[in-house]
């Protein structure tokens, strides 16, 4: 279909206007939402380690569905926030029961704006969840024009540039007081230092998509013992509201202080409290099954960005005695 | 015994929010277990840890316990008919009712209930004490920098305190039940002693129950075991890591 418009396009002499910048996205790893104080972890149900998994588990599923929309560029999880993508994702888990799932969301580009930033929630599945907030992103997008993108586009890799060689890249864009940034200008084509900017940072991107494979490989390593998570946390939910309507409905007539009515009471509190310590092995159960694939896939992903953030001191390096040499500055 | 008291935080995210629940005797209003402050500092009193089997040669009987506390009751309302003009001690002068014996006998029964397990498997960390019984959910003990955590549900609240090296976890249920069980161990820690004291709303007299648990050395087992979610309970011969 795509297609199809573009040869129509093109046959009206339209196709300029058609072919819009494709904006690269990047996710990055969620904030759990786990509060500080452990104390309220019983009570509001957050179980911390399970937490961290699906932090890592849930921003690939958003990488999913922006892929499979066609719609954009190449899409990425990362490990942590990067001002300098195209376009940012930042997300961070609200709650999370296997009944219902909430994930503040939040998308802002290269040049600081934000497009969307609120909580959606799901019942049912992630698409559900991630549907949403994938029809916000485009309605933005769709309401810029292929300047704008281009723009960001543009802001993107200056800003990449400027972190790497500020000596030779500070000037092209400008920090706004409200926090956003205004792209100056662009270096000419044959630029030799934006040459290089951008061969480091296709060097970057190579290992950027090998920590994403990580990712990748942890979605699939998890993704069915997560589902019998979810499963063992939707018994639970529905378990806790029956038992509120079995307690309801065989109130017992005993009179205060029988046997009956005391062992009624007790055995409710009995039967609420083994469900509860059922359900607290789960967890046990689910970390101890995760925790050896967490731990490698953390290892690696560490070791990556050892390497990266090795690689960009000496990049950093080379490039300012370069621009040092080529502008004659001492 | 003297009335027992404390406080309990109902919901832990509002600390303001605090009930203020009387257990046993309700001559006193002062709270006993304060939610707010730490219990202990440092390192707990005591630890229970490890595996308790009852010892039937010390403790009571049901039946020896409600035997002790009617003749206890008799004797005291004879020594009231005896004496009249002396001041009135317990809770009441006149003889058990028909209601509160049976609602005593209630107590009794279930207390007998709740006590049956004959082993106790104890684990205890730096927060947290559960007390694993068969056929029962485990008791569990939290406390967060020395301070007690209680554990509500919409069915009642369960919360423990250290008293001296004993520890004591309440729990209160619907319909004025409260059932306290208080743990304290020998000092050359071979034995434990649980002192279990139910009351209700029926009744004036609480049912005590005590009972004397050994330590003894679990049988270590051929097999190395882990839960885990997709595959139930893995063992293995070998060594096992999560």
């Amino acid at each position: 279909m795509k297609r199809l418009a573009a040869v129509v396009a093109a046959m009206l002499c339209l196709a300029p206007q058609l072919v819009l910048a494709q904006l690269n996205v990047s996710i990055a790893a969620f904030d759990p939402g786990v509060p500080e104080d452990n104390s309220s972890h019983r009570d509001l149900q957050v179980f911390p380690k399970i937490r961290e998994i699906e932090s890592m588990f849930l921003p690939f599923v958003l990488r999913q569905t922006l892929v499979d929309s066609g719609d954009w560029g190449a899409v990425r999880v990362v490990p942590e926030a990067d001002t300098a993508s195209e376009l940012l994702i930042t997300g961070r888990i609200v709650h999370s029961d296997g009944e219902m799932l909430a994930v503040q969301l939040s998308a802002v580009d290269a040049r600081g704006h934000e497009w969307t930033n609120q909580t959606y929630t799901t019942q049912s599945d992630f698409d559900d969840l991630y549907a949403g907030f994938l029809d916000d992103l485009q309605t933005v997008r769709d309401g810029f024009d292929d300047k704008t993108l281009r723009n960001i586009v543009g802001t993107s890799l200056m800003r990449y540039s400027a972190e790497l060689a500020p000596d030779a890249f500070d000037g092209y864009i400008e920090m706004q007081s409200d926090g956003t940034v205004r792209l100056l200008r662009l270096p000419a084509e044959g630029d030799p230092m934006l040459a290089r900017i951008r061969r480091i940072r296709s060097v970057e991107y190579v290992m950027t998509d090998a920590i994403d494979q990580k990712f990748r490989e942890l979605h699939e390593e998890v993704d069915s013992v997560y589902e019998i998570w979810r499963k063992y946390r939707r018994w639970y939910t529905n378990f806790k509201v029956e038992e509120a309507q079995r307690n309801e409905f065989s109130k017992t007539n005993a009179g205060s202080g029988t046997y009956e009515a005391i062992k009624h009471s007790y055995d409710n509190y009995r039967m609420d409290r083994l469900a509860a310590q059922e359900q607290d092995k789960w967890a046990v159960g689910f970390n101890n099954e995760m925790e050896p694939i967490i731990e490698k896939m953390e290892e690696r992903i560490a070791e990556m960005n050892g390497w990266v953030e090795d690689g960009y001191v000496e990049w950093a390096r080379i490039l300012d005695e370069l621009f040092e040499i080529e502008s004659g500055l001492d | 015994m003297g009335p027992i008291r404390y406080l309990v935080t109902v919901n832990s995210r509002i600390p303001a929010f605090l009930a203020l629940i009387l257990i046993a005797g309700c001559s006193s209003q002062e709270p006993v277990v304060d939610l707010t402050t730490p219990s202990f500092v440092g390192a707990m009193p005591a630890n229970f840890s490890g595996s308790w089997e009852r010892d039937y040669s010390r403790g009571e009987d049901v039946q020896g316990a409600l035997n002790t506390l009617f003749r206890q009751r008799n004797q005291q309302i004879q020594r009231q008919q005896q004496h009249p003009s002396s001041p009135r001690t317990g809770n009441s002068g006149a003889g058990i009712s028909q209601r509160e014996g049976n609602a005593l006998l209630a107590l009794a029964r279930l207390v007998e209930e709740i006590t049956r397990p004959d082993v106790l498997q104890i684990s205890q960390d730096d927060f947290e004490i559960r007390v694993a019984r068969k056929d029962d959910f485990a008791m569990s003990c939290s406390f967060f920098e020395g301070v007690a955590q209680g554990t509500n549900s919409p069915y009642g609240t369960e919360v423990c305190n250290w008293d001296g090296n004993s520890l004591v976890s309440y729990l209160v249920l619907p319909d004025g039940l409260q059932i306290s069980h208080r743990f304290t161990m020998s000092s050359d820690g071979a034995y434990l002693r649980v002192i279990t004291t139910a009351t209700s709303s029926a009744t004036r007299t609480p049912f005590t129950l005590h009972r004397f648990y050994i330590k003894f050395e679990a049988p270590a087992s051929a097999f190395n075991c882990i839960e885990t979610l997709s595959m139930k309970r893995v063992c293995s011969t070998g060594e096992i890591k999560p």
